[in-house]
């Protein structure tokens, strides 16, 4: 392995084990924080409170990079505990990217934001998906955590080209991959994290990596996990294809790459 | 800017029907048959519906997703809760659970924080009356386990005290300690249900001469533990536990308040008092002093 992706809010605790965890690993490791609650696209206000602990959580574990969710949360002070998705308006870009800014401002760095995977579009969305996204980023100048698999639910879901998706990313903002597995439920995928990368998800990452170069990749697993064994060889396997797809005979190294936009998001502005 | 403002209260108005869907306890479609905020086109007029799901479908993905996610980490947060009642009792609790304490935290961890206090006054009381005592103890535990770090106090440092440093020493209860109080063995029926014991085969016996059981909770490093207290143990742990904010007891203060308690009902007082700490060391159950 060559670094370790933790979910920001887990770690959020006074102590016991999840700290003796996270240190432990973070001893021995590279790790990044990966958050569920930034709510980013939420019409309440930013939670300072939260934002105060992600900055602790930072201090303490100094993280190559801290990522969340192009989405909302919960509004009217509830937490819904679900990614849900915004209308893809220039309106909802200039209320996301004014937020991203805050917060970046906030913890002092650039922070990356995750395409989500969904099951509804809203009938006043005018930018494509892929354009929603490009549009943030561009606007809030952050970066990218391109998860593929979301890509390719996506596409399902919504009917749409996963590889044109991948051509209208900014290849310079993407810092990182995220790939998992997603049930088929026939009228719908759902991104479950809890199933092997399938073969169509490999394939569409090795394309995007093709298009948009080598990045840390990490596989994601939340439920029904496997032994370590089955993730080690996940990540080997996205190694191969990474180098595969570039043309390299070595194995791709996925140590956090502080380059370009990675190292501004790293680094205090 | 007024274009912007009015778009935001669109985006604001978008995201608090689709909180009320998402929560609705009945559905979406009973949701939506509530709802008075709908526009004259209705939920296909604000989501995308197709000929594989409709608008409503696309919202219930996220409805199901929500109940769903909530119900998986509160039967998590209690299996003993879970085991004695039933899946189905357990999902139509967490059902009402949900709508009275709807989750408000960054974390999910605090989703069950008020599980307890839920039960404490729902109809099941009747059929279990400990149920709410047995979720007590089950927060308690995971409370306990995620409790700040702290030096535990260990017999090391009281043997090298003199005898006569001994009455003024001043003890703390270590973050990760709690005191669940209740009329019933909640302790049997955790223990058993964690044991892999059969829920029908298990039912909390009520506390001896229905005086109650203190429970208590502490971890050793990352592991926690719990049992009933000893008679005066209670006194005690409640002295240290609600001191942490304020002066904390002396051993002097602890002994006689324990004494005061069990009156002339023990042998030997004081060798019982020499149990409970060195037990309490043993358990990890108070903090290093800062003294």
């Amino acid at each position: 392995m060559d670094w370790f992706e933790a979910i920001s809010e887990n770690f959020m605790v006074a102590g016991g084990r999840p700290r003796e965890v996270i240190d432990t690993v973070r001893g021995h490791y590279p790790v990044v924080m990966h958050g569920v609650s930034l709510s980013i696209g939420s019409t309440d206000p930013l939670n300072r409170s939260y934002l105060r602990d992600l900055a602790d959580l930072a201090r303490r574990l100094e993280p190559a990079w801290i990522s969340d969710h192009l989405c909302w949360t919960g509004v009217g002070g509830r937490n819904l505990h679900d990614l849900l998705p915004l209308p893809h308006t220039e309106e909802a870009v200039k209320h996301v990217a004014e937020r991203i800014r805050t917060v970046q401002d906030f913890l002092g760095r650039r922070i990356l934001i995750e395409n989500i995977s969904s099951y509804l579009t809203y009938a006043e969305s005018r930018l494509t998906e892929w354009d929603f996204l490009a549009a943030v980023a561009e606007e809030a100048d952050c970066a990218i955590l391109l998860d593929i698999n979301n890509i390719y639910v996506n596409a399902f879901n919504h009917r749409f080209d996963a590889r044109g998706y991948i051509d209208a990313v900014p290849a310079e903002r993407v810092v990182q991959f995220h790939l998992a597995g997603h049930a088929d439920h026939g009228s719908y995928l759902l991104d479950t994290h809890d199933y092997p990368v399938r073969p169509e998800v490999w394939e569409l990452y090795e394309y995007a990596v093709r298009r948009l170069g080598v990045a840390s990749t990490l596989i994601e697993w939340d439920d029904n996990i496997p032994e370590f064994a089955v993730l080690a060889a996940a990540a080997a396997e996205a190694r191969e294809r990474a180098a595969r797809a570039t043309g390299n005979r070595e194995p791709a190294r996925f140590a956090p790459q502080l380059s370009g936009v990675a190292s501004r998001a790293a680094s205090a502005r | 800017m007024p274009k912007t403002k009015d778009d935001r209260v669109g985006l604001r108005r978008l995201q608090e029907l689709l909180g009320r869907l998402i929560v609705a306890p009945d559905g979406v479609a009973d949701g939506l048959a509530h709802e008075r905020a709908l526009p004259a086109g209705g939920l296909a007029s604000l989501i995308a519906g197709d000929d594989r799901m409709t608008a409503a479908e696309r919202v219930e993905v996220y409805a199901n997703g929500y109940f769903y996610r909530l119900l998986d980490v509160l039967k998590e947060d209690y299996p003993a809760t879970v085991a004695v009642t039933g899946a189905d009792d357990f999902h139509n609790l967490v059902t009402g659970y949900l709508i009275v304490y709807p989750p408000t935290e960054p974390s999910i961890y605090h989703a069950g924080r008020d599980f307890a206090r839920y039960l404490d006054t729902h109809p099941l009381r009747e059929r279990w009356p400990y149920l709410a005592d047995l979720a007590r103890l089950e927060r308690a535990v995971l409370e306990s386990f995620h409790a700040a770090d702290a030096p535990a106090l260990e017999a090391g440092a009281l043997r090298a005290l003199a005898p006569a440093q001994w009455p003024a020493l001043t003890l703390r209860a270590h973050p990760a300690t709690r005191l669940v109080e209740s009329r019933w063995r909640v302790d049997e029926v955790a223990r058993a249900v964690a044991d892999g014991a059969r829920a029908d085969t298990t039912s909390a016996t009520p506390a001896p001469d229905g005086a109650g059981v203190a429970l208590v909770v502490s971890r050793r490093d990352t592991r926690v533990a719990y049992r009933a207290a000893e008679r005066g143990e209670d006194v005690a742990l409640r002295l240290v536990l609600a001191a942490q904010a304020a002066a904390p007891p002396t051993l002097a203060a602890i002994c006689a308040a324990i004494a005061a308690n069990v009156g002339d009902a023990h042998d030997d007082l004081p060798a019982s008092i020499n149990r409970m700490l060195a037990r309490w060391l043993a358990d990890g159950v108070l903090m290093q002093s800062a003294d």
